[in-house]
């Protein structure tokens, strides 16, 4: 495997280049918020906010899926692990998450059978070959994950694995983004819009969004130069008065998105609420099962219906989410809350944005 | 230690596993040897200097591109004594066994053992061997450990890095915590990314036979090179400074860290080390790197800034600044 196409994207003249320009009309304090991990992976481990004009603050979003899962889903997550003759398979990111009591990787310490996947396609195939016992496997995702949940979930009709489920805590962006912006106190200039998600959604749909708060939004890929490109557009847009939806990522991503993904997903899931952590319910922003796949559906197969709990007390992870805190802010932060003592995913995830900020800043 | 229970993360060589070692067993085992924290002990016997390590090995898979849980046993503990500037001279070996693991594979195993043992100039000299009922181990588990004599002239530990420092990469990072992620089961890339797992008392001596001075000789393995040098600023009192645009990485091996979400700071290395040499030396003992066989695509990757209180920085390709902090507990493949 080798990567190509990314070294023009990191080019470290066409990235000063940018960062020159930036600086060249930049007169306004502004604050731009990503909404997507590994945009603030990148801006943090390309050390991007070092390169930019000190009025212009980068805040991290909602665009984690670990950080935004709900703390009565990660309790969910625990619960089935704690079940006899259950294999919880999930990706990585959640092992070390903390619910109410416990995480993925103490009750696996504790003996219970946890297994860390790279692809649901991979839990399907455990699936298969234990069918003695039950698998579940936690979606967590957002548009990049669940066409590829959905396709799981169609794998294992098809062998007709009735041991099978999915604990959906799928989400989508569009709608967080709405709720953001209803928010009392949420204080944002502009959106840099994801690029993997868009990828997937295609351009149009952040339009309903956008004509309707006006806010100048910009979907972009990864490289460094993708998002100084974001930024400088962001910043032309307000120093100029001219909001306007712009994709900057058009090698990958389209006005419409990818036809078969989202016929795929949409095959499998239909739109739900959903709760997002330290944000609340958000109408119309999750993804559970359709009827026709409820048999798949591990919160029905097991009765896993947990209240939602409250945050630890102190963790500011949901404003923090919302742009109104920094993780400075929080009075957690580099205290209680550390990488290895996490208190909330912010802190947990690779992309959160205390670890994130914990790791890098 | 706040858990209450061993998690994999203790094992991870970043931060979870020192609070281990400094909030559980340092107070326990205490020795002026075991706080110096080194890659080993260096004891002084009858007016002789003698590197002692141990290290145990239980790398899934057991074969994997490029080598073995044999010949990297042996390699390990070879470096770990080399890093101490000593010249490695003999090693025992431990086996732990499962029952039903194939006769033939042991075979393959300890082969690679005594050639690794030949190509580094030790003698495998006491060892053991246990086996456990099938499913309590898995496979195979080798613990060696060794001694080597520090010629008189010798002095590095680390937390000899001085200011002005310049610090050397002896070659391309992460290959081998890539290659055994990949060839794991249920990780399959076609890549040609194999382990970079050799002998480096070579390379070492070479160095420090060179009339150069060398203030410090560490190999990345276990956490990586953003832990190593964290751990080295850490022993020093220094702040060091590194290049991201001068990093030798290759590109499949980048490419798999960033299909992941893994940096390539944080992972394995078994045949790379890093030398903090004073700026004036620091061309020489490039060059006798990169004459090593195992050293070729060497190069200064940064320096050491100040006296601080033990942080490591990151120039990044476009010109920005970040910290390097040291890897918490083991890096988790991401979601998206």
């Amino acid at each position: 495997m080798t990567m190509k196409y990314v070294e023009e994207y990191r080019d470290p003249g066409l990235a000063k280049g940018l960062a020159q320009k930036i600086h060249g009309i930049s007169t306004k304090k502004l604050r731009l918020m990503e909404v997507c991990g590994t945009h603030t992976m990148s801006i943090f481990r390309h050390g991007i906010r070092s390169v930019l004009p000190s009025g212009i603050t980068l805040l991290s979003g909602p665009g984690c899926p670990v950080c935004v899962t709900a703390q009565k889903d990660i309790d969910a997550f625990v619960e089935f692990a704690r079940l006899k003759d259950v294999i919880v398979t999930t990706f990585g990111d959640l092992i070390r998450v903390p619910g109410s009591g416990s995480s993925l990787g103490r009750e696996k310490a504790g003996g219970a059978d946890v297994r860390i996947v790279y692809s649901i396609f991979d839990a399907v195939t455990i699936a298969g070959e234990n069918r003695d016992k039950e698998v579940v496997f936690c979606g967590v995702g957002f548009e990049t994950t669940i066409p590829t949940i959905a396709a799981g979930i169609l794998m294992a009709k098809e062998a007709g694995l009735g041991n099978f489920s999915v604990y959906s805590a799928n989400k989508l962006t569009p709608p967080a983004l709405a709720a953001l912006m209803e928010t009392k106190g949420v204080d944002i200039d502009g959106f840099i819009l994801p690029g993997h998600v868009s990828v997937i959604t295609g351009t149009n749909a952040y339009r309903d969004t956008f004509e309707k708060y006006n806010i100048p939004s910009v979907i972009t890929g990864f490289e460094p130069v993708d998002i100084l490109k974001a930024v400088l557009l962001l910043v032309e847009q307000n120093e100029e008065g001219r909001p306007a939806l712009v994709n900057a990522y058009s090698r990958a991503v389209s006005d419409e998105g990818n036809p078969k993904a989202k016929a795929v997903m949409n095959q499998v899931f239909e739109v739900c609420h959903a709760v997002w952590r330290g944000i609340g319910e958000i109408p119309f922003s999750g993804m559970g099962l359709k009827k026709e796949f409820q048999a798949f559906d591990a919160a029905l197969k097991f009765g896993m219906d947990l209240p939602d709990v409250p945050e630890p007390r102190g963790c500011a992870c949901g404003q923090i989410l919302m742009g109104l805190k920094t993780p400075e802010q929080c009075s957690l932060y580099k205290k209680k809350c550390t990488p290895m003592t996490p208190v909330g995913p912010c802190m947990v995830s690779s992309e959160g944005s205390c670890a994130a900020f914990y790791k890098y800043a | 230690m706040t858990q209450e229970k061993v998690l994999l993360d203790h094992g991870s060589g970043g931060k979870v596993s020192h609070s281990m070692f400094s909030d559980l067993i340092l107070p326990l085992f205490s020795s002026p040897e075991l706080l110096q924290q080194d890659d080993g002990a260096v004891l002084d016997i009858a007016g002789a200097r003698l590197a002692f390590s141990t290290d145990s090995y239980v790398v899934d898979p057991v074969f994997f591109p490029g080598g073995n849980i044999g010949d990297l046993a042996v390699n390990g503990t070879v470096n770990d004594i080399a890093m101490c500037g000593a010249v490695p001279k003999f090693i025992s070996v431990g086996l732990i066994l499962e029952e039903g693991f194939p006769v033939e594979d042991l075979k393959i195993i300890l082969t690679s053992m005594a050639g690794a043992a030949q190509k580094a100039g030790v003698r495998i000299v006491t060892g053991d061997t246990k086996v456990v009922p099938r499913g309590k181990a898995d496979k195979i588990f080798i613990n060696t450990s060794g001694i080597g004599v520090i010629p008189p002239h010798v002095r590095v530990s680390g937390a000899n890095a001085q200011p002005g420092d310049a610090v050397i990469l002896s070659g391309t990072l992460a290959d081998h915590g890539i290659t055994v992620l990949s060839s794991r089961e249920g990780l399959k890339f076609d890549s040609d990314i194999k382990t970079d797992s050799a002998p480096l008392n070579g390379m070492a001596q070479a160095i420090l036979n060179s009339g150069c001075r060398v203030h410090v000789l560490r190999d990345p393995t276990r956490g990586g090179l953003g832990t190593t040098l964290n751990e080295i600023a850490a022993q020093s009192g220094v702040e060091i400074l590194i290049d991201e645009s001068c990093l030798p990485i290759r590109g499949p091996v980048r490419g798999t860290c960033e299909l992941l979400g893994f940096d390539p700071l944080y992972i394995a290395n078994e045949g790379k080390l890093v030398a903090f040499v004073p700026q004036e030396d620091a061309q020489k003992v490039l060059e006798i790197i990169q004459a090593n066989e195992y050293g070729k695509e060497a190069a200064v990757i940064g320096r050491v800034s100040q006296k601080s209180t033990g942080k490591v920085f990151l120039k990044t390709l476009i010109g920005g600044t970040r910290l390097v902090d040291m890897l918490t507990g083991e890096q988790l493949p991401r979601i998206c």
